[in-house]
């Protein structure tokens, strides 16, 4: 009950809101002309609030994490599944670039290889490599086929080596794989020599070993040396090279090392061995070439007529010059990769039989002193460029 | 009263609701929750309260430092001038204590035009002070503070009773 005539009371919230009200406004004009950069309590104020909202969203983060990966549950298998797919897929990949690593690996390797390991007169601009991808597989018999042919420019006589050594010769050639006999073949036979003693020698194959359990492929045994000439001379663990006799293959290319037999015998522990053999470079190699099988006709006078030889000792000047009396031959051009090769089927040969001449390029050799094996029937069925 | 067997959440209850919803749309704006939870559209919880609280009598000293401290952390989390949300929700409180009084015989039509007008009349506020004080944007304030007007039939019960009766401010 209010009594009369007294004036209304204001209420106490009242007069502090409009106290405050008349501070809030002192506070905005005490602000005036502040910068937010330079509002020293604004940005302790920021400071705080910034803690405050990082606890404040944490939960809502955490749920937020939560949330989404609860959704990504309903895509789960299907995302395994494919998970599994790239990874098989990746798998591959892999696979196939450490062997591709391993292949490049091995190509470098041939490619440094010295020209001194090619021998003299090898024909390394066009030499081609390849990889051995099948053994001979049985007990008689020792050789190779590389995944190079005819198609690559293989040709029958090339010579297989690798950055070890001399590995073999190709024996047969097939349109995109040849055949590489082996050093320690019952039917190889490699004139070779000391390369300190000069000790010229036989490197032969021998097949009197029973098969022996190899636990890696393409292992190399140690053929035995025959027909030393001056064998005394020859040193336990000599380096044994081609000799290059015969024209078969160039001189100077590594063989081996000679090692002495309890039996006296020697035999040389090839070099190509060291390491299973699975990368080969293939080399074109014209031997010493034959004389031809028919005199050549010239048109000189003979020798015993007009010659200075025969006029030697009662001429004391030297003759006018004259035209050539002999024609040389037209220089015999080397077997190059690019020539197609006919589709040879060879056939057993005896030994120092003269090759066909269309399946020989190098028809001209001397007697090949290097026996070949009777080759198969069919051309090798493997796969090309494995 | 009762409905289907449920009791009607008591007057202190909603008041806590409504100061939670206050001190919400303080709050969520300053989070990164996204342009949803932005003010505008969030609406300016505070004035229903201001205006609530003042219709409520609210004659002690706990309305007007509850808005202060609401206003200036709401002025710290938006980066404005200190004290405006302070000067805001202040004379929304006072303009109800106003209307409250002017008010003979409230009801809903009534009560969401007073807050109608209180909302208004801060906008002008807001306006005098971007003038007068402080280079501040007032379209977005009066964006919020429309849809603050729009919503408040449907937190009155949050901030104010439904009759005349239970609001000791009125005039009987």
């Amino acid at each position: 009950m209010r009594r009369a005539g007294a004036g209304r009371r204001v209420p106490a919230g009242v007069l502090l809101g409009i106290v405050l009200v008349i501070g809030a406004i002192a506070l905005i004009v005490s602000r005036v002309g502040v910068a937010p950069g330079t509002d020293v309590v604004m940005q302790a104020g920021d400071d705080g609030a910034a803690a405050a909202g990082r606890v404040a969203t944490g939960p809502a983060r955490a749920g937020e994490g939560f949330f989404q990966r609860l959704g990504g549950m309903w895509g789960a298998t299907a995302r395994v599944e494919q998970l599994e797919r790239e990874n098989r897929d990746l798998q591959q990949w892999r696979e196939l670039a450490q062997r591709l690593a391993e292949r490049n690996a091995r190509y470098e390797e041939l490619l440094r290889m010295p020209e001194d390991a090619f021998g003299e007169g090898a024909d390394i601009e066009n030499s081609i490599a390849a990889q051995l991808v099948l053994d001979s597989g049985g007990p008689f018999t020792r050789t190779l086929v590389a995944n190079a042919g005819a198609d690559h420019g293989v040709e029958v006589g090339y010579i297989a080596v690798n950055e070890n050594g001399l590995i073999g010769r190709v024996v047969s050639v097939g349109r995109r794989s040849s055949r590489v006999l082996m050093l320690d073949d019952y039917n190889s036979r490699i004139p070779v020599m000391g390369e300190a003693s000069r000790v010229r020698a036989v490197l032969a194959g021998q097949a009197t070993r029973p098969p022996e359990l190899i636990t890696h492929p393409y292992q190399l045994q140690a053929p035995r040396m025959d027909f030393i000439v001056g064998a005394q001379s020859l040193r336990e663990g000599e380096r044994v090279i081609t000799s290059g006799d015969g024209g078969l293959f160039p001189r100077g290319i590594p063989v081996g090392l000679a090692q002495r037999q309890n039996d006296g015998s020697w035999r040389v522990a090839l070099a190509a061995a060291q390491r299973p053999i699975d990368f080969v470079r293939i080399i074109p190699y014209v031997g010493v070439i034959a004389p031809e099988s028919e005199p050549v006709q010239t048109e000189g006078p003979p020798l015993a007529a007009g010659s200075a030889v025969a006029v030697i000792g009662r001429q004391t000047m030297a003759p006018p010059p004259t035209t050539p009396s002999t024609v040389a031959p037209p220089p015999v051009p080397r077997p190059r990769p690019q020539q197609p090769a006919p589709q040879q089927q060879p056939t057993p040969q005896p030994a120092n039989a003269t090759p066909p001449a269309a399946q020989q390029p190098a028809q001209r050799r001397p007697q090949q002193q290097q026996q070949e094996p009777a080759p198969p029937a069919e051309q090798p069925a493997q796969e090309p460029d494995e | 009263m009762s409905l289907f067997g449920l009791r009607a959440p008591s007057r202190r209850a909603l008041r806590a609701w409504g100061f939670a919803l206050a001190v919400a749309s303080v709050i969520l704006p300053a989070l990164p929750l996204g342009p949803l939870f932005a003010q505008p559209p969030l609406p300016l919880a505070v004035l229903w309260a201001a205006y609530g609280w003042a219709a409520e009598d609210e004659s002690g000293w706990r309305a007007p430092l509850a808005l202060t401290v609401l206003g200036l952390i709401h002025d710290q989390l938006a980066g404005g001038p200190y004290g405006l949300f302070v000067l805001i929700y202040l004379s929304a409180y006072l303009i109800g204590r106003v209307a409250a009084v002017a008010m003979s015989a409230p009801n809903l039509v009534s009560l969401w035009g007073g807050f109608i007008v209180t909302a208004l009349l801060t906008i002008g506020i807001v306006a005098g002070v971007e003038r007068l004080l402080a280079p501040i944007a007032v379209t977005p304030y009066a964006e919020a503070a429309l849809i603050t007007a729009i919503l408040f039939p449907l937190v009155r019960p949050l901030y104010m009773a439904g009759s005349a009766g239970q609001r000791q401010g009125a005039r009987r």
